[in-house]
């Protein structure tokens, strides 16, 4: 739910120039007090924990990078690693395409009242995040009890055991993330749509530009901001892949590998191997690829703002 | 090229270098240590109880199957002071259990005194998870279960609950296989109840062209090979010694259930789904001539699930190869019950394990076999373990109990993920079986070797 | 002139008809998702008045009986000694619990972040920035091992105090702060003689409102809807939140656990009503909360 969005200030009220004087210097520190104890204790202190077992043993040994090529040759790794980026490519693919033309679609074609009420049907799935959607597309999925039993069957799906074959898991996972997920943004894209002036379109139609013209040349580069930082948001909560996969496991009777993504891999590690330091390292992995991520948002893009001008 | 390179770069990419190097060295004097994990020490040494209380509430977990027994024991012992859980019961190759035992091994309390579980539990239970742990499961033939009890569970039935010289856990109930048959269909049609695999197999092939639709079996369940594998005697899971799996699923005892149950597949005979799967009871249940299977089938499949009227299912004996020395039959679970070495209060949690293992009151209307010897004579001649039945099914159930292969092992890994995740989904995408046996002997032979193992393929 | 001339163009006939057609197109697709949106939600709010039966044989989206209702609410009620309601108990001490210490941390400290001046407060700003964006669930298994060395594990702090952990909340309250209350009133004031908390309590918070429920939605939503980290630090069952409880119902149902649900009364239809009731409060906020969303979410763009 935390991919669901804020809006990146495009152009804050720019005040004069902040160099002044520290302004309440002492009383700053009492304010951010709790939120830093708390940083410290669940956002640092873990990182710098799971660095630490990951370069040592269970003995406390310093290992070097060991651990990383203990599980890198384990042969559930790569294809962990595979699954989640076809399950990336493919969702962020579908996100972006699917939430930006539907937001399109419902600002230039739809009546303001149709498109509120389509919006908010998007907008309701959101509301079974987690479990229950995993659980709503159990039933989905099974020929025998889904309402889109007739669509599966002509699709040559004719038992829930066949829907659940492995090569269709990438595709099952990007469904329920678009059915919970998608709503939200679409909202968010069609607000930001919105917020583009009357004028600017109202010119565009002076010279002739046609619905589907406007949308590609001035809407959609207007919220090219709020579709990248949807994509990366979309990126780093895909990575962390767990409780889809699980629950399918469970459901399926193990028909679905238990260690589909990388984290169940790492679950898998600690919880069952007792391998903690292994878990570690593959954390580490998926770490840095987050991390690659926020880097670059943070640093090559102007979305987020550190100081006022 | 390189001497156009900006003095500058030169100097960072010599800087990178020297922090690699200098990287590389200390990692070489620090004597880089093996990122494998320690084992935990095998000898261990005698089982030290805990403080005990006499009035400490115990925690039970128990699979839903199991619960109203649970709670029958509440019922009976009114004064026994019980918490009682359920959980999954450690089915399907469920790891649940060993997770929450591993948390509790690191937080150093709030393990249940009793659980039920399955075999492949117990191999982890019966160890400690890590070395400065104990062992989950308490050795109950030290002092906790009499050795007279322990001598009458049924021959073998006790072999995935010892290790190391010792007992950790009770047999619930033997699953051994049997073929069970629709007798009024049978005998509608006129045919022999088989006694052999070739005749199964043509019986099978018979039913399909005469009666197309009719099924004599099915793969599809997570359990299916243990059904069929493990009665051909297929080395699939057999340990050598303690630490070294033979995985050979070219051995020819495979290769002749393979392609036995391809040929019933094709022809349609045999179902690629499940017994259990969503849906069968309601396309297929009624068309169920026979099944390869466990003695809990009666029950559970016939009765609970497909809903045969009574008088007309029976069970025949397992079905033997030609050329085979000694008749073999395969086990589809069997759970188990096991007391912690951590319970407060022993006496209160192995009274619960015996009793729900070994009373008449129990066992004899037990929904499964059971393990107990005893009981199990108490059970077979219990009317509503028979009444649905069309034939006695006593010395079936008898003679199969005795006739379980041992060559296929207790692993630490459950039996069923390899065949589910991978041949499962081959089948359902419509390979042969026969095409898919190098890939699972592959896909357990991976597992086996994640788990610690050595692995031998021939 | 021309300008009244462009403004309604003559479109010939067959212009027309390929606007209209691709106006149909258009509906026809948006019909289509909304299909995909809702269906499953009308197929949930359904099968509660089912039996496991009819649920496989039946059309998918009949309607059963309000009797079948009654009689799946109280197999799922006396699942394993009413532990639902334990259940829906702690998820609402869990994610109710988190929110106040979110708040109480977030709110100053993004006001301190936008509002005032101090030594690390960009470093402080970057971190919250990573965190925001690193994937959370890589670092439950350490957090794990640290509520551990604290000998937490299995209490309600092993939850409440890592859910309580919100740099979104924190960069949402900056943002807002940053943009929405000018700096020249808190100086003003300051020359006035307000003290720092006074500052806070009495001009910020009051302006606030709408972040602080922003914040509010988006933290309960989601800790609501959290499973990994309980999944991990809960070991029994009585302590478990919904979502964890709804992965312990589907364990034992028979329907896709045959062998070890049999003899349950938990099946399809108390399953789908143990998500109906999960997913309640989530749902009323979400119900309640559309256009405060989209205006809080989009308060910083108008601004600009």
């Amino acid at each position: 739910m935390t991919a669901l969005a804020v809006e990146p200030p495009i152009n804050a009220s720019s005040r004069r120039a902040a160099r002044r004087r520290r302004e309440g210097s002492s009383a700053s520190y009492f304010f951010v007090a709790g939120y830093t104890v708390l940083l410290a204790a669940f956002g640092i202190f873990p990182t710098g924990y799971a660095l630490y077992l990951s370069l040592t043993n269970d003995r406390g040994q310093f290992v070097g990078l060991n651990q990383f090529s203990k599980v890198a040759r384990d042969y559930r790794f790569i294809p962990a690693f595979e699954n989640i980026a076809t399950y990336l490519v493919m969702w962020l693919v579908l996100l972006v395409v699917m939430t930006v033309l539907l937001a399109v679609a419902l600002r230039s074609w739809m009546r303001p009242g149709m498109s509120s009420l389509l919006r908010f049907l998007y907008y309701l799935p959101g509301a079974l995040a987690g479990v229950a959607s995993v659980l709503v597309w159990l039933f989905m999925l099974d020929p025998d009890v889904s309402p889109a039993g007739w669509f599966l069957r002509a699709i040559g799906q004719e038992s829930f055991a066949a829907t659940l074959n492995p090569s269709h898991l990438p595709i099952i996972f990007v469904l329920i993330a678009f059915w919970t997920g998608a709503g939200g943004w679409i909202v968010v894209m069609y607000g930001a749509l919105n917020n583009i002036s009357e004028d600017v379109l109202e010119a565009a139609r002076i010279d002739g530009a046609g619905r589907w013209q406007t949308a590609w040349h001035i809407q959609i580069p207007m919220i090219r901001k709020w579709i990248v930082y949807m994509s990366i948001l979309a990126f780093a909560a895909g990575t962390q892949l767990f409780i889809e996969p699980q629950l399918l496991q469970t459901a399926s009777l193990g028909r679905v590998s238990s260690t589909w993504s990388p984290n169940q891999l790492a679950y898998v590690y600690a919880f069952q191997q007792g391998d903690f330091n292994g878990a570690a390292a593959i954390s580490i992995f998926l770490l840095v690829l987050g991390l690659a991520c926020a880097g670059v948002l943070v640093t090559r893009s102007d979305l987020f703002k550190l100081e006022e001008q | 090229m390189k001497r156009l390179r900006s003095p500058n770069r030169n100097v960072r990419a010599r800087t990178a270098g020297g922090i690699a190097v200098a990287v590389c060295t200390a990692v070489a004097l620090a004597g880089c240590a093996s990122a494998t994990q320690s084992a935990a020490s095998a000898n261990s040494s005698p089982f030290k109880a805990v403080k005990q209380d006499a009035s400490a509430k115990i925690t039970v977990w128990t699979d839903s199957t199991r619960l109203p027994e649970v709670q029958q024991y509440q019922k009976l012992h009114p004064t026994a002071k019980l918490n009682i859980v359920t959980y999954d019961g450690g089915a399907d190759g469920s790891t649940y259990l060993q997770s929450k035992i591993q948390l509790f091994d690191r937080t150093g309390k709030g393990w249940p005194d009793v659980v039920f579980g399955s075999p492949t539990d117990v191999t982890w239970a019966s160890r400690p998870t890590n070395p400065s742990a104990t062992a989950f499961a308490a050795p109950l033939d030290e002092s906790l279960v009499p050795k007279a009890t322990l001598d009458n569970f049924a021959k073998g039935s006790l072999s995935p609950c010892q290790y190391n010289g010792h007992t950790y856990c009770l047999r619930n109930d033997i699953a051994q296989v049997v073929l069970w048959y629709n007798k009024t269909l049978l005998d509608k049609w006129s045919y022999q109840v088989p006694t052999t695999w070739p005749e199964y197999q043509a019986l099978g092939l018979k039913i399909a062209t005469e009666h197309p639709g009719y099924l004599v079996g099915a793969v599809g369940d997570t359990n299916s090979q243990e059904s069929y594998f493990w009665s051909s005697q297929c080395p699939a899971f057999q340990l050598t010694n303690p630490t070294t799996l033979r995985v050979d699923m070219q051995d020819p005892k495979c290769t002749r259930m393979a392609s036995l149950l391809d040929s019933l597949i094709s022809a349609k005979a045999v179902s690629t789904q499940g017994f259990f799967s969503q849906g069968f009871a309601k396309d297929s249940g009624s068309k169920v001539a026979m099944a390869y299977g466990p003695s809990w089938y009666g029950q559970y499949l016939f009765n609970a699930a497909f809903k045969t009227p009574a008088g007309q299912i029976a069970a025949a004996a397992p079905l033997t190869w030609p050329g085979d020395a000694s008749p073999a039959t395969g086990n589809v679970g069997g759970g188990l019950w096991m007391v912690s070495s951590h319970s407060t209060n022993l006496k209160a949690a192995t009274d619960v394990a015996t009793w729900l293992t070994t009373s008449n009151a129990n066992q004899g209307s037990a929904p499964t076999y059971p393990a107990y010897s005893p009981a199990a004579k108490v059970w077979l001649a219990n009317p509503t373990n028979k009444d649905y039945f069309a034939t006695d099914i006593s010395s079936v159930f008898e003679q199969a109990a005795n006739e379980v292969w041992t060559g296929w092992s207790n692993t630490k890994f459950s039996d069923a993920t390899a065949w589910s995740s991978i041949v499962l989904p081959g089948l359902t995408a419509g390979k042969s079986l026969t095409s898919l046996l190098p890939a699972w002997q592959t896909a357990v032979s991976n597992e086996a070797k994640a788990n610690g193992y050595k692995v031998t393929n021939q | 002139m021309t300008l009244a001339l462009r403004r309604r163009p003559n479109i010939g006939p067959a212009k027309a008809r390929s606007r209209l057609a691709s106006r149909v197109l258009v509906g026809l697709v948006l019909a289509v998702v909304a299909l995909f949106f809702v269906l499953p939600v009308i197929w949930l709010l359904l099968a509660p008045s089912k039996t496991a039966d009819q649920v496989v044989s039946d059309f998918p989206l009949s309607f059963g009986s309000f009797t079948q209702i009654g009689r799946a609410w109280s197999h799922l009620f006396s699942f394993q000694d009413h532990v639902l309601l334990k259940w829906l108990r702690n998820s609402a001490i869990y994610s109710g619990g988190s929110l106040v210490l979110t708040l109480v941390t977030s709110v100053p400290a993004g006001y301190a972040l936008a509002l005032t001046r101090f030594r690390g407060r960009t470093t402080l700003l970057v971190v919250t920035l990573i965190s925001m964006i690193m994937p959370s669930a890589t670092l439950v298994l350490p957090i794990f091992l640290e509520i551990n060395q604290f000998h937490l594990i299995g209490t309600v702090w092993s939850v409440i105090l890592p859910f309580s952990f919100y740099p979104f909340g924190v960069y949402l309250v900056y943002i807002y702060f940053a943009t929405s209350l000018p700096r020249d009133i808190i100086s003003a004031a300051r020359i006035d003689g307000c003290s720092e908390w006074q500052l806070f309590t009495r001009i910020a918070l009051p302006l606030a409102r709408p972040v602080v429920a922003l914040v509010a939605f988006f933290s309960f939503v989601g800790n609501w809807n959290n499973f990994f980290l309980p999944y991990l630090v809960l070991p029994n069952s009585d302590q478990f939140p919904m979502q964890v409880g709804l992965n312990q119902l589907l364990s034992s149902t028979p329907s896709f656990n045959p062998v070890a649900g049999a003899g349950l009364n938990i099946t399809i239809p108390e399953l789908a009503l143990a998500i109906i009731i999960g997913i309640l409060p989530v749902l009323v906020l979400f119900l309640v909360s559309q256009r405060a969303l989209v205006s809080g979410m989009l308060a910083g763009a108008t601004k600009g």
